[in-house]
């Protein structure tokens, strides 16, 4: 039996995070951890070993090849024709304005503070402030002769407040990016924390949202999210290939509205951005949609030998975990056309904006998201402001029900959880208006 | 790990500390990935790694590595942070002191301990192949996972306790085609070797098969069965975030000065029982240290207590309620549930409803309003109820409504009580309940 491939990963990465709640330090932590993972492909049979252990790496790779024998000896799985492509070399230590370890800690709980100190508005009666910063070391090899090494470095915070009258309602933003403490010269944090505590406070006057079907405005967090969460999971050649993705036979055909093109690209300075991918890949942008027609998958080496396509270099792991089909910085082209001009022509509508997550089955292609707030749309402009407006349905009717496409591109920084991995992506979208969505709320 | 307590207690106490907590934990994984039909992945993962907590001035720093040549640079840390913090806060209670604990049952499995992986490729054959057994079906993917670990907790308070624990979980999605498409999960979860891995596969096949051909439904308020994976869901994400003695001190919970009121049906009973055998929350400690205990929440519709770590204990002036839980070594504990138990008298529930709406899972409870108990979710393997029968599937279901509530207008429980991971629950009736079809 042979070992058609093997892979090593090294990986040191060290963390601190500070929570400020109610204006007082509740947390600050700091992780220092060492781990490797070994990986080996045996007649199609995937074997993995991590451990807490760097200096056991021969024994790890033992036991992943044991692991993969075992495996294909038990229950064979099809083999498939994996593209060897010979050594890649990439090393990118990033380069950071500010090292956010040169800061002292007691400096960052002052700023922490300080963007507290802008939530204060009448009707806030409680606050939180999240930051977190982070620095990973990481070292591949592969029997192809790849040798590969990067440093990222990741900051970023978080901003909650919650408003009280009868009834309590919540205000949430974030900012995350591969970068250091330059994080805060990027984005104001102190402007940023009024707006989520005055967003906070105009929900409570909010009223629920009326259901049914309605066209609808999505801001670009929310259709950043819809278009991650509904297409860019189907899109992952790992679901196309066990059967659960609504994208499976639509390779080439119309799937969306003209209006659309949505591509991934790890190559982009946002919060989902890497060198080189787990398998060591370099990556590329890959365009899933291109006018409205399905373009491409995303690839791991194993999908893109299975379906005879390039690799695009979307094979991600969290830390040492087992690489899978991910999704980098998603995002929707911009298109031409203004806010004030889709509301124009609404007569009855609804504006959904932020989004409190959401969830998709890419196997039938059901979705089901929560905006932060929204507006009623009326005549042509935005009237009452409404709270738990949820938007669900089919992700393919939404797609083709887009009838404009914004000039207002904007990327916000998420994690993204797929079988128990978490990892930085991104989401990028302009506004974009549906003829007709389910919209609900609560009664 | 052990031989180097005393040097880690006397680092911490140099450096200024005046209490040490010491979380260790050491534990092996395997787990075997499926792809549609075939065992896609073998994997083996070993982990060890320490948590510690120092307390300077009643302010508490937390800090964690997995290796062990930078633990004195990890105890400096949590000095340092508790140091930093002790300028805000005093309210501290102390580690726990009390070394006395119960007995539990059922929490390791020497035959999981020692499992090898031909087992384990075993069970997850079996899996597939009940999830093939069922007509127009056919698996997407599923996962085996098998884990045997121990907790080691030490503190200066004089608590020393180690305790090992075993689990073993399969889960599988399955698809039916006949022109439509459906799809369907199952999974189980127990800590130890008693799961029917082919009934899990047949299970999820066989949900995936009765839900294909759904209908569209009219919306309105209706009566609505929600079954333990639903119902545990909305619970887990809604509810439990309320009953956070945290959240509850920050102003943060719908259930701020309602202790002692009526938050649910008369005959609604809601336990969390870190001691019940078996259980998957279960163990003699909380990842604090603090002794199990069984919590009465709800009583009768009425809210008794709320859930407290050693951190919101001081802050009330009470003790721990022993519900202070870690996702791992790398993280400080919180206050999580351990065996949360709903409790309604049992009927034959499916057959007295004349008309409703029968949801066996849900999908987005995570984006409910953890602060107002507000959610939204698509239901997903739904069914109408006529006359006391399961009839057809529903295509397409939005519910959305509060939480509380949901609570007060449960009318109904089946005898059907699972365990949904640490939420153990019937399926529930929910007299009056707005849907979108």
């Amino acid at each position: 039996m042979d070992v058609e491939l093997h892979d090593i990963k090294v990986l040191e990465a060290s963390g601190t995070s500070i929570i400020l709640d109610n204006g007082a330090i509740e947390e600050i932590s700091a992780n220092f951890s060492k781990r490797a993972g070994v990986r080996v492909l045996v007649d199609g049979s995937w074997g993995f070993t991590s451990t807490d252990d760097i200096n056991a790496i021969d024994d790890a790779l033992r036991s992943a090849i044991g692991l993969a024998t075992q495996a294909h000896e038990k229950a064979p799985c099809t083999s498939f024709p994996i593209t060897l492509t010979g050594p890649t070399n990439i090393r990118h230590i990033s380069k950071v304005k500010k090292d956010p370890s040169d800061v002292p800690v007691e400096e960052k709980v002052q700023l922490l503070k300080d963007i507290e100190q802008q939530m204060k508005l009448p009707q806030i009666v409680s606050t939180n402030v999240y930051y977190s910063e982070s620095e990973v070391h990481m070292l591949y090899t592969n029997s192809e002769g790849s040798e590969c090494e990067s440093k990222l470095t990741r900051c970023g915070f978080g901003i909650t407040a919650v408003a009280k009258d009868e009834d309590l309602q919540m205000g949430f933003d974030s900012r995350f990016g591969v970068c250091g403490y330059e994080i805060f010269d990027r984005y104001d944090a102190l402007s940023l924390a009024n707006d989520v505590a005055t967003a906070a406070v105009q929900l409570l006057s909010a009223k629920a949202s009326p259901g049914g079907h309605l066209p609808v405005i999505l801001d670009p967090k929310l259709a950043g999210v819809f278009i991650h969460e509904a297409l860019g999971h189907a899109a992952e050649a790992d679901l196309v290939l066990e059967g659960s993705s609504i994208l499976k036979e639509e390779m080439g055909r119309q799937i969306a509205s003209e209006l659309i093109s949505v591509h991934d690209d790890p190559t982009l300075p946002e919060f989902g951005y890497y060198p080189f991918d787990d398998e060591g890949v370099s990556p590329t942008r890959t365009t899933i949609i291109r006018d409205g027609v399905l373009n491409h998958y995303l690839h791991s080496r194993e999908t893109a030998a299975r379906l005879g396509f390039p690799k695009s270099g979307n094979a991600r792991a969290q830390g040492c975990g087992i690489p899978i089909v991910r999704m980098s910085n998603t995002f929707i082209e911009e298109g031409d056309t203004s806010f004030d001009e889709m509301v124009e022509d609404i007569q009855y509508g609804i504006y959904l904006i932020g989004s409190r997550g959401g969830q998709t089955n890419p196997g039938e292609g059901v979705f089901q998201f929560n905006a932060e707030k929204g507006h009623l749309i009326e005549n042509g402009s935005l009237t009452m402001p409404l709270r738990n407006v949820s938007l669900s349905g089919n992700t393919l009717e939404i797609l083709k029900n887009v009838v404009a496409v914004g000039n207002d591109l904007k990327y916000h920084s998420g994690l993204c959880g797929k079988n128990g991995q978490l990892i930085p992506v991104s989401d990028g979208a302009p506004h974009i208006k549906i003829s007709s969505a389910m919209v609900g709320g609560s009664v | 790990m052990i031989s180097q307590i005393e040097s880690i207690v006397k680092c911490a106490e140099q450096a200024g500390a005046d209490e040490v907590e010491i979380f260790y934990v050491d534990g092996k994984v395997i787990s075997i990935d499926i792809e549609r039909d075939e065992i896609s992945l073998a994997e083996k993962s070993i982990i060890r790694g320490v948590g510690i907590r120092a307390s300077v001035d009643g302010a508490v720093g937390f800090s964690s590595t997995n290796d062990f040549t930078k633990v004195e640079e990890v105890i400096e840390h949590a000095v340092k942070y508790a140091t930093i913090k002790s300028q805000d806060v005093s309210d501290w209670g102390g580690f726990p002191s009390n070394g006395k604990y119960p007995k539990v049952d059922g929490v390791f499995d020497k035959k999981l301990h020692d499992i090898g992986l031909d087992s384990c490729i075993d069970y997850a054959v079996k899996m597939i192949d009940g999830a093939k057994s069922v007509e127009r079906a056919m698996p997407t993917s599923g996962n085996f996972v098998c884990s045997s670990s121990t907790r080691t907790i030490y503190n200066s308070n004089g608590i020393m306790v180690r305790e090992s624990g075993t689990i073993i979980e399969g889960s599988i999605d399955s698809v039916a085609r006949d022109g439509d498409i459906s799809t369907a999960s199952e999974f189980d979860i127990s800590r130890s070797l008693d799961i029917d891995f082919y009934q899990i596969g047949f299970n999820a096949s066989d949900l995936a098969n009765r839900s294909l051909n759904g209908i569209r439904i009219e919306s309105g308020e209706v009566p609505v069965l929600l079954r333990p994976t639903a119902f545990a869901e909305i619970i887990g994400h809604a509810l439990v975030p309320s009953l956070d003695a945290d959240n509850v001190q920050k102003g943060r919970s719908a259930l701020c000065g309602r202790l002692s009121t009526a938050i649910a049906s008369e005959e609604l009973d809601i336990i969390d029982n870190g001691l019940l055998a078996k259980g998957v929350g279960t163990a003699m400690m909380d990842d604090e240290g603090t002794p199990s205990q069984k919590i009465d929440i709800i009583v009768n519709g009425m809210l008794e207590t709320f859930l407290y770590d050693c951190y919101t204990a001081g802050k009330d002036a009470r003790k721990s309620t022993g519900n202070g839980v870690r996702r791992s070594y790398s993280s400080a504990p919180a206050v999580g549930i351990r065996n949360m138990t709903i409790q309604y008298p049992p009927t034959d529930i499916i057959s007295e409803t004349s008309h409703g709406i029968l949801i066996n899972s849900v999908i987005g409870a995570h984006t409910a309003n953890p602060v107002s108990g507000d959610f939204s979710v698509e239901a997903r393997n739904a069914f109408t109820i006529r006359d006391g029968s399961i009839c057809e599937p529903i295509k397409s279901l939005m519910l959305s409504g509060n939480v509380f509530e949901l609570l007060k207008n449960i009318d109904g429980a089946g005898f059907d009580v699972r365990a949904v991971g640490n939420i153990i629950t019937p399926t529930v009736r929910v007299s009056n309940q707005q849907v979108v079809g």
